[in-house]
């Protein structure tokens, strides 16, 4: 028996659980805890009219973003869309550099020159968040076809929301990924709605997923807001995508705490259901299914959370400390040499 | 340590709020995520969630004025330990009032700029721009280096352009020396007076009288008087004098010949100023004898002969370099026969006067030599006709081989 | 000849417009692994208009790759391979269907660079072929060039020859950035000397086809045939005009421009895209505000396509778009009567 299955049957823990080591969940937590905190401190800043422009939270996803990612190696890529800072800082980013970025300095990871919706972390894997919905779908072909060219055994993960779904290049790219048996996977943040639009209002089938068979590709629907549950999807894709096998659909099902953006009224759902879904927020659910296992005791997770704390203030220093671009650099970086 | 309620900004454009209603009260407890105060924004009415927990105190009033985003409204007594530090407002100490700068208004009415407006009453367009010149820029470019006068050019292209031919044609021909030669730029009186005259060519329609007149009566009334004159004002008077006044007198009698185009209408002018044409230092200017049909010889003599001096010691300002109605040119003394003017525009005519020579003429059968001088009158045909033009040389005629100069 | 391109060798051998660029394709897949070609029926059916010809049996499937319908699938997937690490060119069927991939052209490929701070580059290379005159009607004879030559971050580039062709598409495919390159349906079967090397033409700069002194013709892919065999009708009538092929429309090259209009005070545009808002209105401005300006002896003049989409009928269809006829006409009314 290996030892997490022990371990499991010791414990009674569930094997989503049992699958990743001690060191691998307190990472998890970390970054669920980074996340939070950062898009706090972000909102903040946006409140206080530090922020340009607007921006897309994902508070209450945070789940969906480290489970998935949390299979991938640093040579994996990722493309994401323009609520992206989950993504990214699952991916590994530096907060201090994505929080210069929202500030529009030249410290930014695009130098200032793209802002929230366009966060990149080219080094680190992080091929873009993307300001146009499913803008990152048909370019995750691309990457899996380059990837399959050059014999590499990299995967690309591709997230994108249930209003992508329903775009054509949705379409054209599952297709093409299933034809090719590209190293995709593509991960659908299914958080209930469009902009204001809920899912069944503007989807035919109940499941983004059940269109995978569509495109003969594995379709696997869990409960965004379990990160075990997630994580374990996720392994299974990338392992397949790894081995050569082909693509999957993954959906997981959660919610925004928050609106759309930040001028978003609300008036599009009830506070009931935004209440029923804070009370499933998934940080406390998990901290709280770590210590019953006795994976984490209660003062490591009040050190993890305040280790985020601690960079997320850091990260406001660096942001505000940092030069804005000069004015006379405008044209520069159109062209590539 | 107090946290802070701020007014957030929601839009991308937002710069103020206002507070409609607070739904706590001063020193009730609060949740993070109770709804603290209902935020008009100029889309929609936005409720606002509390930060965090605690007591809540020191509220904003309700008096509907706009705060600027990121001020505090309200503090919140925080007892939570790991509840997120309040960050250093840059707006912590201002005034809960947005400060007076008003919301962008949209750009106020550009006035347009007003063209001056013509009007009839405006008098006759002695200083207006002549009409725009067209011609390429390489013309332009080409006139400029040899020197042409672009004005004088006759265009060759559409709507009466001026290209680049047209100007070669005009340059002189290029020698084997031209480096040698000198290129004088014109001044701004040529300048002004070449387009001036070149537009007078060009858009008035110019006739020709001639008159041999006999300076005789003249001449001796002349003499007679010139002592006196020149006792009263300092000079004797000149036959250009003399004839300035005899010609004012004849254009009262004649008003078409003292007018001055004005769109399609002729401006009959109530004065006979007469222009009289001298050179200054190879310039052509025309200091103006005003009123001269109510003056006396001796007072024109007195002008005329203040504006001489003025002009050579160039003191006499432009004023009265410009604006006759009539202009006078004598080119007798430089031994000139005869010759035919070009029309001061823009007044309706001119009159070229030729030396006075003996010349031998029939009187009551008789062959004599009497002293002639040659008139010519230019007139614009727009304003004056041949017969206006004739009578008004008959009247002059008349008026000067039997003159009165009372 | 500029040292940057190849004198002609020799052994002059032609080509066909279509064999040129099937050269340089081989020539850039043998040289370089990353290089690919995919498009609609590029493969065994040998591409719509036979450019890529054999080329899949050289290459294998892997290297030339057929592909759906999913210009916005494919020209995203270009985008991709391209950020990493691989050299796609893309064959989109007809230019017109570029309409579909706008987005991926236009928001991600343009853009990425910029909006990701230089961190990235898109060498991507998209083959289009556009154009009229084969009775293909509106919705597969436009001439679109002029949208792509307004956006910053593409470059764009329209060969008229053989020779430039394969030069051109060699110089895509090595620049860092993303290309298009518009390529004229009826230029395909055209025949001219090709170079066996691997040689580039450098993208931005402008040939002239025929020196003159009366007036200066700048035009792009079959204008400029048209346009080198108006001049020669011309100079019978005693004018000498001076045809300028600008091949690329972005960067263009402004200094051979404004050099030869310097010299021949006089300018007439020709494309074939539509006038209004077009190539001709940029190349006319930018040489009024140019030191050129002075130099002009008459207005600038532009003949362009017709405010209408292309006509099916074959006259309407040739009477939509500048015709040789038209170019002398034109240039003689410049010249003999300075108007536009």
């Amino acid at each position: 028996m290996s030892r997490d299955a022990v371990r499991a049957v010791k414990a009674r823990v569930r094997p989503e659980l049992a699958a990743l080591d001690r060191a691998t969940l307190r990472t998890a937590l970390l970054r669920m805890h980074l996340i939070r905190r950062f898009e706090e401190m972000a909102e903040q800043s946006y409140m206080r009219g530090l922020v340009h422009g607007t921006m897309h939270l994902s508070i209450g996803q945070e789940a969906s973003a480290v489970g998935a990612v949390l299979p991938l190696r640093r040579d994996d890529y990722i493309l994401s869309t323009h609520r992206g800072h989950g993504h990214c800082i699952a991916k590994g980013a530096d907060p201090a550099r994505m929080l210069a970025e929202f500030f529009g300095k030249e410290t930014g990871y695009c130098r200032g020159r793209g802002g929230s919706m366009h966060i990149a972390d080219v080094e680190g894997g992080n091929l873009g968040a993307n300001g146009i919905v499913a803008g990152g779908l048909p370019i995750a072909v691309g990457v899996g076809m380059s990837i399959k060219a050059q014999k590499q055994d990299r995967v690309c993960m591709v997230f994108f929301g249930d209003g992508a779904a329903n775009e054509g290049a949705f379409h054209e790219s599952l297709n093409m990924a299933s034809i090719w048996r590209l190293p995709v996977v593509f991960v659908c943040e299914n958080n209930q709605y469009g902009m204001s639009m809920d899912i069944g209002q503007a989807m035919a089938v109940a499941n983004v997923a059940d269109r995978a068979a569509a495109y003969a590709m594995p379709g696997v629907t869990v409960d965004g807001n379990d990160l075990p549950v997630v994580a374990a999807a996720s392994r299974a894709a990338v392992d397949r995508a790894r081995r050569g096998a082909g693509p999957t659909l993954l959906e997981c099902r959660t919610y925004r705490i928050r609106g759309h953006s930040k001028s978003d009224r609300n008036l599009y759902r009830t506070k009931e259901e935004i209440e029923r879904w804070r009370a499933a927020d998934p940080i406390p659910r998990l901290e709280g299914e770590l210590r019953e296992a006795g994976v984490l005791g209660p003062s490591d997770v009040a050190d993890i959370a305040a280790e985020a704390q601690r960079t997320i203030e850091a990260a406001l220093a660096f942001a505000q400390s940092s030069p804005d671009p000069d004015p006379a650099d405008l044209l520069r970086d159109v062209y590539a040499a | 340590m107090a946290l802070e309620v701020v007014l957030p900004k929601v839009d991308m454009d937002m710069e103020t709020g206002v507070i409609a209603a607070w739904r706590v009260a001063e020193g009730d407890r609060v949740n993070a995520g109770d709804v603290l105060f209902e935020m008009e924004t100029s889309k929609s009415i936005m409720e606002v969630e509390s930060p965090g927990s605690g007591i809540i105190r020191n509220l904003a009033p309700v008096d509907g004025a706009a705060v600027a985003v990121g001020t505090p409204v309200a503090w919140i007594d925080d007892e939570r330990a790991d509840a997120p530090r309040a960050l250093h407002a840059t707006a912590a100490d201002a005034s809960r009032r947005a400060d007076a700068a008003p919301p962008r208004a949209p750009a106020a009415q550009a006035s347009a700029p007003r063209a001056a407006a013509r009007t009839a009453d405006d008098p006759p367009n002695v200083t207006d721009e002549p009409p725009p010149l067209r011609a390429t820029p390489y013309a332009r470019q080409l006139a400029r280096a040899s020197g042409v006068d672009l004005a004088s050019v006759h265009g060759s292209g559409p709507r009466g352009r001026v290209v680049a031919a047209d100007v070669v044609a005009r340059a002189p021909a290029e020698h084997a020396d031209a480096a040698d030669e000198a290129l004088v730029p014109f001044s701004a009186t040529r300048r002004i007076a070449a387009q001036r005259l070149a537009e007078s060519v060009r858009t008035a329609p110019h006739f020709y009288l001639t008159a041999h007149v006999e300076m005789t009566a003249l001449r001796a009334a002349l003499s007679e008087r010139s002592r006196d004159v020149h006792r009263a004002v300092g000079s004797a008077p000149t036959l250009t004098v003399a004839l300035a006044f005899l010609a004012a007198r004849a254009l009262m009698r004649h008003p078409m010949v003292n007018a001055s185009v004005q769109g399609p209408a002729a401006r009959l002018h109530r004065h006979a100023d007469i222009g009289i044409a001298m050179d200054r230092d190879g310039d052509l200017v025309v200091p103006v004898l005003r009123n001269a049909e109510t003056r006396s010889l001796a007072e024109l003599t007195a002008d005329f002969a203040r504006l001489r001096d003025g002009v050579r010691a160039h003191t006499l300002p432009p004023a009265e370099l410009a604006g006759g109605t009539f202009t006078l040119s004598n080119l007798g003394m430089h031994g000139v026969d005869a010759f035919t003017a070009i029309i001061n525009p823009p007044q309706s005519a001119i009159l070229a006067i030729g030396r006075v020579v003996d010349t031998p003429v029939g009187r009551d059968g008789q062959i004599v030599l009497r002293p002639l001088a040659t008139l010519s009158l230019s007139s614009d045909h727009r304003i004056v006709d041949g017969v206006t033009a004739a009578r008004f040389m008959a009247d002059l005629r008349q008026s000067i081989e039997h003159p009165a100069f009372e | 000849m500029p040292p940057d391109e190849v004198a002609v060798e020799a052994a002059a051998r032609e080509l066909t417009y279509a064999e040129a660029i099937r050269e340089a394709l081989a020539q850039a897949m043998e040289a370089d692994p990353r290089v690919f070609l995919f498009g609609e029926d590029v493969g065994v059916y040998g591409g719509a208009f036979g450019v890529s010809g054999d080329l899949v049996h050289r290459f294998g499937k892997e290297r030339v790759i057929d592909t759906p319908i999913s210009e916005l699938g494919l020209a995203g997937a270009a985008v991709g391979a391209a950020l990493t690490g691989m050299r796609p060119v893309l064959e989109i069927q007809f230019s017109d269907f570029i309409t579909l991939a706008m987005e991926q052209v236009v928001n991600q490929a343009a853009k990425i660079r910029f909006m990701f701070g230089g961190k990235a580059s898109v060498p991507l290379v998209v083959r289009l072929p556009g154009g009229s005159g084969t009775g293909a009607a509106a919705q597969h004879s436009q001439s679109l060039e002029a949208w792509f030559a307004h956006v910053p971050g593409l470059k764009v580039v329209q060969p008229s020859t053989p020779h430039d062709v394969k030069g051109l598409l060699l110089a895509a495919i090595d620049d860092p950035n993303p290309v298009l390159i518009f390529e004229h349906k009826l230029l395909y079967k055209t025949r001219g000397v090709v170079p066996q090397a691997a040689y580039r033409v450098p993208i931005g700069r402008a040939v002239v086809r025929r020196p003159g002194r009366d007036v200066t013709i700048v035009a792009a892919s079959i204008m400029a045939l048209r346009a080198a065999a108006a001049a020669e009708r011309l100079a019978a009538d005693g004018i000498d005009a001076e045809v300028i092929d600008l091949r690329s429309l972005r960067p263009i090259d402004l200094p051979t421009i404004a050099a030869s209009v310097t010299r021949t005070h006089r300018l007439l545009i020709v494309y074939e895209g539509v006038k209004t808002m077009g190539i001709g209105a940029e190349i006319a401005a930018q040489v009024a505000e140019s030191e050129a300006f002075d130099c002009l002896d008459a207005p600038i003049a532009r003949l362009g396509g017709a405010d209408s989409p292309i006509p099916y009928n074959p006259v309407l269809e040739r009477a939509a778009v500048p015709q040789e006829d038209d170019i002398v006409a034109a240039a003689r009314r410049l010249v003999r009567q300075g108007l536009a």
